[in-house]
C-alpha cells in the first residue's frame, strides 16, 4: 500500500510541475494583468535598462490647472542623464512592501545598476500600515514572489497572505493611534498619543465653536505625521531588506525622501509636529546613509502652496516641486553617474 | 480555519496521520482535541458555547433515562431545547428582535455596557452555531423518545457534538448514525483514502473554481442592481443558484472526504438538486440533513401528513418559514422559506391531477425540472439579497431593464460552470468518489488532472468564506 500511495504522490507532483508550465504558457499573463500588472515591466527592464525608478502617485501627479510641465519626476531626473538607459515602475498607493518583491525579482545578472525608490514618510504611519488597501496589495504581492507561478496563483486563491478585513485593519489603526506613545516630545506637552492630540481643542472660534474645516485638516496632519519611526516599523524592515537585496545584486539604492507639507503642518499644528517630522527624517537619512544607500533629503523643499492637494496630506506636487525634487535626486546621482550628468533642458526653460 | 486555507491543508493530514498512529482507545481524545482546536481557531471564546451546549445536553440525556416521571422528563427536554435555542436566539436573532427597537437603540447610544452587549451579539455570531445546536437537540430528542441510548462518557459525547469535519456547516448528523462510527476501530484502507481524497478534490474544485468565481459577478450585481440590464440580472440569478450549490456542496464533499479517510461516513447532503422536477423533490435533494431534521423534529411532531388539509398546510408553512428563519434573522429568509412552502402546497394539490414521472427525462419531467429551477432561482433572490429593499431593487432592475450595461464574464468562468453543470448532471444521484472510482485508470487520472489544474490555476482569486458558515 505504501508503494501504491508513493507512486501516486510522485505522479501528482510531476503533474503539478507540468501544470506550472501549462499555466505559465496559458493563463499566467492574464492573471498578471489582473492582479500584478507591474511584474511584466520588471521582465522587460531587467536586462534593458541601467537605472530604474520605483514610485507611486507622487511621481506622476501634477496640477492640471496651473502646470505646463506635466513630466513625471522620474523623467525629469532622467533628463539629466539622457545617455543612461532608464525606466520607471509606478502605480498609485505603492510602498516599500510592494517594491521589495519586485526588486527581488531582478536577476543577479540584471543590467540594472541603480534603483531610485521613493521614501514616503507617510507610508510609515499607522493609517498606511493598516490601510484598507493593504489586503489588495498583499494579494498582488503574492504574484510578485519569486516562486513557481502556479504555487503563487494557488496560494493567492487560498488567501495565503495578510488578508485582514477592513474592520480588523481599522481596529489595528485605532489601537496604534490610542496606545503608541510619543516619547520624543517634552514631558510638558500634554498629548502623548494621536488619539489625545486629535481630541485636543483646535481652531476654537470666539463663540466657542470650532472651525471644523481647519480642525479636520489639522487632525489629519496629526494622524499622518505624529508617529515615531523605529527599527520595528514594518516599512523600516522593508527598506532594510531593499538595501540588503541591492547589496547582494550589486545595485546602488537611492532613496528619494519625498517632500511633505511641513509648512502647513507648522501652521495647523505647530512646532511639536514639525519636530517629530524632522526627527523621523533624521532617523531615515542616518540609517540608510550608514547602510550604504544614497538618501536624498527632499522633505522640506516644496513650498506649501505648490502641493496640488491643499486639503489633504499627499505627496502630489506642482511643476516647481517636481522639478526641485528631480533636480536634487539628479545631483545626488552624480555620485554614481557623475560623467553623464547634463543640465536638463526643461529646467533651463523654467529658469 | 476554513477548509480552503493553507492551515487546514496542513491540519487535516496531521490529524488523520496521528489518528491512525494513536492507540485505538485514545483516538476519540485525539479527535476531540483536534475538533476543539479547529473550532477555537476562529475564536477561542466560541468554545465556551459549545461546551455549555455539550454539558447541558449530556446531563439532560443522562437524567432522561433515570427519571421516569413524564413531567420531569418533559422539563428536562425543555431545558435542553431552551438552552440550545436560547444560545441560538441571543447570537442570531437578538439584533433582529431586540436591538433594532427604539428602546434599545436609545440605551445603545447612552450606555457603554448596552453598546458592548449589542455589538457582541451583532458581530460575534459563533460559526456553526445553527448546526451543532440542532445536532445536539436531535440527540436529546432521540433519547427522550427512546430512539437512542445516551452516551455515558462526557468526552465521547463532546466528540459527537464537535467532530470537526461537520461541525461548522453540517451535515447535521444523527447520534445513532455518527457516534458508533466515531468510536469505531477503523483501519486505514487504501479504498477509504482514495475515495476520501476524491471527495476532497471534488469539493475544492466545486468551492474554489465554481462558487468563488461566480461570487464575484453575483456580488457586483447585487451591490448595484440598477446599473445592470435585465439579462445581467438573470445571469446573476443563475450564477447565484450555482454559487450557493457549489459552495455548500463543495464544503460537504470536503467534510465527507476528510471523515471518510478516517473510516467515518457522513451522510450525503445533496443529490443533484437542480434536476428536481418538483419543490418536494428539490427538498429531497437539497441540504438533506436539514430538511430531514425539520421533517423528523418539527413536521412530524406537528402531526405531519396525518391531519386535515388545512392543518397540513399550516404544518408545511411553519416548517418552511422556520427553516428559512434558521438561515438568518432577516425577513428575506422567511420569505424565501415561505415561497417554497406555498409552492410545495400548490404542487401537492396539482399532483392530484398531474403526476410527474419520478425518473428519466421525458418531456413533462424536463418541463418540471425547468419550472422548478426557475422558481428556485426566483426564491434565491430573497436568500441572497441583503434585505427586502435589495430584493426589490433586483426585481425592479429586472422588470424595468433601464440600462444595457451587461456583465462581462470571463470565458474561463463560463467554461468551468458548463463543465460543472455537465458533471453534476452526469453524476445524477451518484457521489463523485463512487462514480469516478468506476472509471478506467486513464479516464480517472484525466479527470483528476483536470480538477487539479482548475483548482491550482483557475480558482476564484477572491476567497469567499463558505456561505453556510454565516448560519
Amino acid at each position: 500500500m505504501v508503494k501504491k500511495i508513493g507512486i501516486r504522490v510522485i505522479v501528482v507532483a510531476l503533474m503539478l510541475v507540468g501544470f506550472n508550465y501549462i499555466y505559465k504558457a496559458t493563463l499566467w499573463q492574464k492573471d498578471l494583468a489582473t492582479h500584478a500588472h507591474l511584474l511584466p515591466d520588471i521582465f522587460v527592464y531587467q536586462d534593458s535598462v541601467e537605472m530604474l525608478y520605483f514610485g507611486e502617485s507622487s511621481n506622476f501627479s501634477y496640477n492640471p490647472v496651473t502646470d505646463s510641465i506635466t513630466d513625471r519626476i522620474s523623467d525629469l531626473i532622467y533628463a539629466h542623464y539622457p545617455t543612461v538607459k532608464a525606466a520607471t515602475i509606478n502605480s498609485s498607493a505603492l510602498h516599500a512592501g510592494t517594491y521589495l518583491p519586485l526588486i527581488k525579482r531582478l536577476p543577479d545578472n540584471t543590467t540594472v545598476k541603480t534603483i531610485i525608490v521613493t521614501l514616503n514618510m507617510r507610508t510609515f504611519n499607522a493609517a498606511t500600515i493598516h490601510s484598507r488597501l493593504e489586503t489588495a496589495m498583499m494579494k498582488s504581492r503574492m504574484m510578485y514572489l519569486n516562486r513557481p507561478e502556479l504555487l503563487n496563483r494557488f496560494l493567492m486563491s487560498l488567501n495565503y497572505y495578510d488578508n485582514k478585513t477592513e474592520q480588523e485593519r481599522d481596529d489595528d489603526m485605532w489601537e496604534d493611534w490610542t496606545y503608541d506613545t510619543l516619547t520624543w516630545l517634552p514631558d510638558t506637552f500634554p498629548y502623548r498619543t494621536i488619539k489625545d492630540w486629535c481630541a485636543a481643542p483646535k481652531f476654537v472660534k470666539p463663540d466657542g465653536s470650532y472651525d471644523t474645516e481647519k480642525r479636520s485638516l489639522a487632525d489629519h496632519y496629526v494622524k499622518a505625521y505624529a508617529f515615531q519611526i523605529d527599527e520595528n516599523n514594518p516599512r523600516v524592515r522593508d527598506f532594510d531588506e531593499i538595501v540588503r537585496v541591492c547589496r547582494q545584486k550589486g545595485i546602488k539604492p537611492v532613496f528619494n525622501l519625498l517632500a511633505e507639507n511641513v509648512e502647513y503642518a507648522d501652521s495647523l499644528i505647530g512646532d511639536e509636529l514639525v519636530y517629530i517630522m524632522r526627527k523621523n527624517r533624521d532617523f531615515l537619512v542616518n540609517r540608510y546613509t550608514k547602510m550604504g544607500a544614497i538618501v536624498v533629503d527632499n522633505l522640506e523643499v516644496v513650498e506649501g502652496w505648490d502641493y496640488t492637494d491643499q486639503n489633504w496630506t499627499t505627496e502630489h506636487y506642482g511643476q516647481i516641486g517636481r522639478l526641485t525634487i528631480a533636480h536634487n535626486v539628479a545631483v545626488a546621482l552624480k555620485a554614481v553617474y557623475g560623467d553623464y550628468y547634463q543640465e536638463s533642458a526643461i529646467e533651463m526653460v523654467v529658469k | 480555519m476554513l477548509f480552503n486555507s493553507v492551515p487546514f491543508l496542513l491540519f487535516f493530514p496531521v490529524v488523520i496521520f496521528l489518528y491512525f498512529l494513536i492507540p485505538f482507545k485514545y483516538r476519540w481524545l485525539w479527535l476531540l482535541a483536534a475538533s476543539y482546536f479547529f473550532y477555537g481557531s476562529w475564536k477561542v471564546e466560541y468554545l465556551s458555547l459549545i461546551v455549555i451546549s455539550t454539558a447541558v445536553d449530556y446531563t439532560v440525556a443522562m437524567q432522561l433515562v433515570k427519571k421516569k416521571s413524564k413531567t420531569t422528563r418533559r422539563l428536562l427536554l425543555i431545558t435542553s431545547l431552551a438552552t440550545n435555542l436560547g444560545i441560538l436566539f441571543f447570537f442570531k436573532y437578538f439584533n433582529f428582535f431586540v436591538a433594532d427597537t427604539a428602546f434599545v437603540q436609545d440605551l445603545y447610544l447612552h450606555h457603554s455596557n448596552v453598546r458592548a452587549m449589542v455589538d457582541l451579539f451583532t458581530y460575534a455570531l459563533p460559526v456553526g452555531i445553527s448546526f451543532y445546536t440542532f445536532q445536539t437537540m436531535s440527540y436529546t430528542i432521540d433519547v427522550y423518545q427512546g430512539k437512542a441510548e445516551p452516551e455515558k462518557h462526557f468526552g465521547k459525547f463532546a466528540l459527537f457534538v464537535s467532530f470537526f469535519p461537520q461541525l461548522v456547516a453540517g451535515p447535521i448528523e444523527r447520534y445513532t448514525h455518527l457516534q458508533p462510527q466515531l468510536l469505531g476501530n477503523h483501519k486505514f484502507t487504501y479504498e477509504n483514502l482514495a475515495n476520501g481524497l476524491r471527495l476532497v478534490l471534488f469539493g475544492f474544485f466545486v468551492k474554489m473554481c465554481i462558487a468563488d468565481n461566480l461570487s464575484t459577478y453575483v456580488d457586483m450585481v447585487y451591490a448595484n442592481p440598477a446599473e445592470y440590464g435585465r439579462w445581467s440580472i438573470v445571469t446573476a440569478w443563475v450564477f447565484f443558484s450555482f454559487q450557493i450549490y457549489a459552495d455548500f456542496h463543495g464544503y460537504t464533499s470536503i467534510a465527507q472526504g476528510v471523515a471518510l479517510i478516517m473510516g467515518i461516513k457522513l451522510m450525503d447532503n445533496f443529490r443533484t438538486p437542480y434536476l428536481a422536477a418538483t419543490i418536494s423533490e428539490f427538498w429531497h435533494r437539497w441540504h438533506i440533513s436539514l430538511s430531514t431534521w425539520f421533517r423528523d423534529y418539527v413536521f412530524i411532531p406537528l402531526g405531519g401528513s396525518r391531519v386535515n388539509f388545512l392543518r397540513w398546510c399550516i404544518n408545511i408553512m411553519v416548517v418552511f418559514i422556520v427553516s428559512g428563519a434558521w438561515h438568518g434573522a432577516n425577513y428575506t429568509y422567511m420569505i424565501w422559506g415561505g415561497i417554497h412552502g406555498v409552492l410545495y402546497i400548490i404542487e401537492r394539490l396539482g399532483a392530484r391531477v398531474i403526476k410527474l414521472p419520478k425518473e428519466g427525462f421525458s418531456f413533462w419531467r424536463i418541463l418540471g425540472i425547468a419550472k422548478t429551477f426557475v422558481i428556485v432561482n426566483i426564491a434565491w433572490v430573497y436568500f441572497r439579497a441583503d434585505g427586502l429593499r435589495n430584493a426589490q431593487d433586483i426585481f425592479k432592475a429586472f422588470s424595468q431593464d433601464l440600462t444595457d450595461k451587461s456583465l462581462s464574464v470571463d470565458p474561463v468562468v463560463i467554461g468551468l460552470l458548463i463543465f460543472f453543470i455537465l458533471l453534476d448532471g452526469i453524476l445524477f444521484n451518484k457521489r463523485f468518489d463512487t462514480w469516478v472510482g468506476d472509471k478506467p485508470l486513464t479516464v480517472r487520472w484525466g479527470i483528476y488532472a483536470l480538477l487539479l489544474f482548475a483548482i491550482t490555476a483557475m480558482a476564484g482569486s477572491v476567497n469567499h468564506p463558505f456561505i453556510y458558515f454565516q448560519f
